[in-house]
This record gives structure tokens, sequence and C-alpha cells, in this order.
């Protein structure tokens, strides 16, 4: 195989590898921030509940959540599974990674002084408009970094998606690799890999840097 | 800060109908054969030159549904999770070098007639002291995790395996191979096709003159499809009948001498 077809062929997995990466991000996002807040609730059942839920979910293999989710449902229930595998993929995925924004975002959020919250009040705002005008602007750049982190990192545990044979860029590769015993599919999913990162990499910094409006 | 969500948004939908697209034109009068194959499996499964699903039993299935009149789809699954797959109906039969276990037919699932006699062999490097299994006490040896020479090393091969110095579980043929070129293991049991197309390709490497294996290959299907079985068995008949078999295997000369149906 020459090297023009293995980039075609391993290009078609790469934009199923894209669509893991922007649909978690699109349902992580949010559901962390829901996570985030049962986990800091008032209510001891509620918040330990939650603090058991995210620990299992970091405390697993997400090489097993995806078989689970893909698999579960018609060993426990007797339902299909999906020919559809991007959404059994992208629910673990999402899931997976709200949990770990969830513990992000309650580190941004414990860390403002109490005294904000008493000015805000002082000031005659609302409990949510004291959050949403002034805590999380302060919070969401405070954990840029940390997001970035997990972003990044996103990227490469797409390849994850291969345990359920979902046609990703490592997938594929795989397969060529087998199929014409060679390293070199290994090499371009890197390059592949590497070039999404480094663009990932660049429009994080730039987010951070447009919220760098106190320098 | 609106316009990268937006621009974020944008990228996300253009790959997202990548993503879909594809398939789904399909017409509802004619039916649908979903072959599972291991797409990792030459010369039985792979992926062509070209890009594109092929091998000898590709092929075939696409010969036997031509035959039948039935439209055939190739699903690529991943051969550790193949039997839930198979379970889940992802695909309608695992067509694809599979080696026939009593488990398999224990569990209920439809296997066809066995249509391939598999040799396991070892793949050394030509200058290696290796000349039979009897010279593998205490050598390293890697073999393929998932594949009918693990399952033979810990039944039918239990006491060869218990001379070794150490058993490597790869998760790839390209892993094993490379491990016994860079000299990390000394031996690969492997099957015969695959070592002697490995061997054609690289210089330096050569097939010790053993036969381990003493299994076949075979067609499963879901429990309830004994029907099923029954007409691809029938289509594949008639295909050795009229010589399209044949010509088929001719593609294939690593593998056409230990096929059942001509040899019968």
């Amino acid at each position: 195989m020459d090297l023009v077809t293995m980039i075609t062929t391993m290009g078609s997995g790469f934009g199923k590898t894209c669509a893991i990466f922007f649909l978690t991000l699109l349902f992580s996002l949010p559901l962390g921030m829901v996570i985030a807040f049962l986990r800091m609730s008032k209510s001891k059942i509620v918040s330990n509940v939650t603090r058991f839920v995210i620990s299992v979910l970091r405390g697993t293999p997400l090489m097993l959540q995806l078989i689970a989710v893909t698999y579960g449902p018609f060993y426990l229930f007797d339902l299909p599974v999906s020919r559809n595998k991007l959404i059994p993929v992208v629910i673990a995925f999402a899931i997976n990674y709200a949990a770990y924004f969830a513990e992000i975002y309650r580190s941004g959020i414990e860390s403002m002084p109490v005294g904000q919250y008493e000015a805000a009040d002082i000031l005659g705002y609302k409990k949510i408009q004291t959050f949403f005008h002034i805590i999380l602007p302060q919070v969401i750049k405070r954990i840029m970094p940390s997001i970035t982190n997990e972003v990044v990192t996103l990227v490469k545990d797409t390849s994850m998606a291969f345990t359920v044979s979902y046609q990703e860029l490592f997938t594929i590769g795989k397969q060529i690799a087998n199929s014409e015993t060679s390293f070199m599919p290994f090499v371009v999913a890197g390059v592949f890999y590497f070039v999404f990162n480094a663009i990932v990499d660049y429009a994080m910094g730039k987010v951070e840097k447009s919220m760098n409006y106190y320098k | 800060m609106k316009k990268i969500v937006a621009l974020l948004l944008a990228v996300m939908m253009v790959f997202a109908l990548c993503a879909c697209g594809g398939g789904d034109n399909k017409d509802d009068s004619q039916k649908t054969l979903v072959v599972g194959i291991d797409p990792e499996y030459p010369p039985y499964s792979y992926i062509g030159s070209d890009g594109e699903y092929t091998g000898f039993d590709i092929e075939v299935a696409q010969a036997a549904c031509d035959l039948l009149g039935w439209k055939m789809e190739v699903f690529p699954v991943n051969w550790d999770n193949k039997l839930a797959q198979l379970d889940g109906k992802e695909c309608d039969c695992i067509w694809s070098g599979m080696t026939i276990l009593d488990s398999m037919k224990e569990a209920g699932y439809v296997i066809s007639d066995p249509y391939y006699d598999n040799t396991q062999v070892l793949l050394v490097k030509k200058d290696s002291p290796i000349q039979s299994s009897a010279d593998l006490k205490g050598k390293t040896v890697a073999v393929q995790l998932g594949t009918s020479g693990e399952s033979l090393l810990n039944g039918d091969l239990a006491d060869l395996k218990a001379t070794f110095g150490e058993l490597v579980t790869c998760n790839s043929f390209v892993s094993a191979f490379t491990e016994l070129g860079g000299g990390s293991v000394d031996a690969v049991f492997v099957d015969y096709p695959v070592a002697a197309a490995y061997a054609a390709k690289n210089e330096g490497f050569r097939i010790v003159n053993e036969n381990l294996g003493a299994e076949q290959y075979g067609i499963a299907f879901r429990a309830d499809d004994q029907e099923l079985c029954d007409q691809i068995e029938a289509a594949v008949q008639q295909l050795v009948d009229n010589g399209t078999y044949q010509k088929i295997a001719e593609k294939y000369p690593d593998i056409v001498s230990n096929l059942i149906y001509l040899n019968k």
C-alpha cells in the first residue's frame, strides 16, 4: 500500500475521531458542571452518592466503561446493540470525562474566597446572579490550564474506541498495520494525533490569552 | 469567545456529518448478509493495498451472496469481542479464519462444516538454532492474544508451553514479529499462512518445519440461525462444483493446499 492510500484510508477514520472528540466535549463540559453541583450539594446523601459515582468513573478503565455502555444494555436487558457505534462511544466518553471535569470545576469553585459571596450579598445580588456574574467567570479563568490538560488527553483517548470496533483513526491504523505487517500506519497515526493536538493547543492558548483581561 | 464557540460548533457538525455519511441506502427488498470479519487477518480478511477490505474469506462470502442474490456487507469486528458482536446482531455470521472451538458449540452457536485445516508453525530467525518444538526449552515464545495459537498453548499444547522460558502475549502480529526481529523473543507461534506471508516479504526469517496445530476453521452463526448456515453451506458447495471456489483459492497460494473442499 502506498503512503497516499494509507493516509486517505486513515483520513476516513480521522473524521470519526474528530466526531468523538467534539461531541464528547459538547456533552461532558455541561454535564461536568451538573455533577460538580451535585457533589457540592448540602445534602449529605446526594453529595456522597455523587462522590461514589465519580470514584467509580475515575477508578475503572475507560476501555471497560466503553464495553459496558456498548454491550451492557444487550446482556442486561436484551436491547439490540447500536449499529451506529458513535452513540455508545460518545455516551461512555462523555460520562467519563464529565467526572474529571466535575472535579476540576469543584476545585475552581471552592477556591473562590468567601468574601466575594458576602460582598455580592451586601450589594443585593441573588445567589444565581452571584454565581453566573461574579464567580463563574473567575472560575473559568482559573481552571483553563487544567481543562486544556484534559482536552489534550481526550484527543489521544479517542483511540480507545477500537475496543468496540468503532472505525476511527487508530482502529483503521491497526488494521492496516496487521494487513501489511508494517509499522508505518502507527507512525502516520502518531502524526495525525500530534497535528490535531498542536491545533488544540494553539486554540486553547488563544482562549486563555483572551481571558487575561486584567493583565 | 462567542466566535470561537460558533467555530467549534460548525467544525463539529461537519465532522458529525462525515461520521454519519455512507451506507443507509439499502434496498429493503433484497436480503443483506452482514459478514463479521477480523480485518487484521491476512490472507483470510484484511485491508488490501487499495484500502478496501479483501481476502479469501471475503471473496468466497461475496461469491456465495451473489449466488443467493443477497447483498453482502463487511463488518469489521474486534476479535476479542466477536461473539458479543454476533449475539448483539451487529453481524449475521463470523466468517474470517475462525477456529472452531468446542466451547463455541457448547455455548450453542451454529458452526458450519470446517473448510480449512489450520497449520500452526513456529517462525524463527534464519540463523536461529531452533529446529523443532523440542528446542523451545527455556526459550521466549510470542503468540497473538485471542488467536487459535494462544488457545492451543493453553489447551492441547499446555505441556509444550510448560517447557518455555517465557510466553509473551502480543496484541497484534506486527508486534509479535517485531519482537522476533528485534531479538526479544526467540520464536513466534503463529498460523502458517501468516508466517509464510511475512517470511516472503521480509528477509532473515524461516518457518520451522513442524505442524503443531490440529484445528479447523469454520463459520459461526447465532444459535437460532441453522437455516442461514445451511443456505450458506449449500451456496459454497455450489461454488466448489462450478469451479469459482478453485479460482478464488488460486489467488491465495499459501492456503490452497489446506482447503478441505478442494481436497475431498
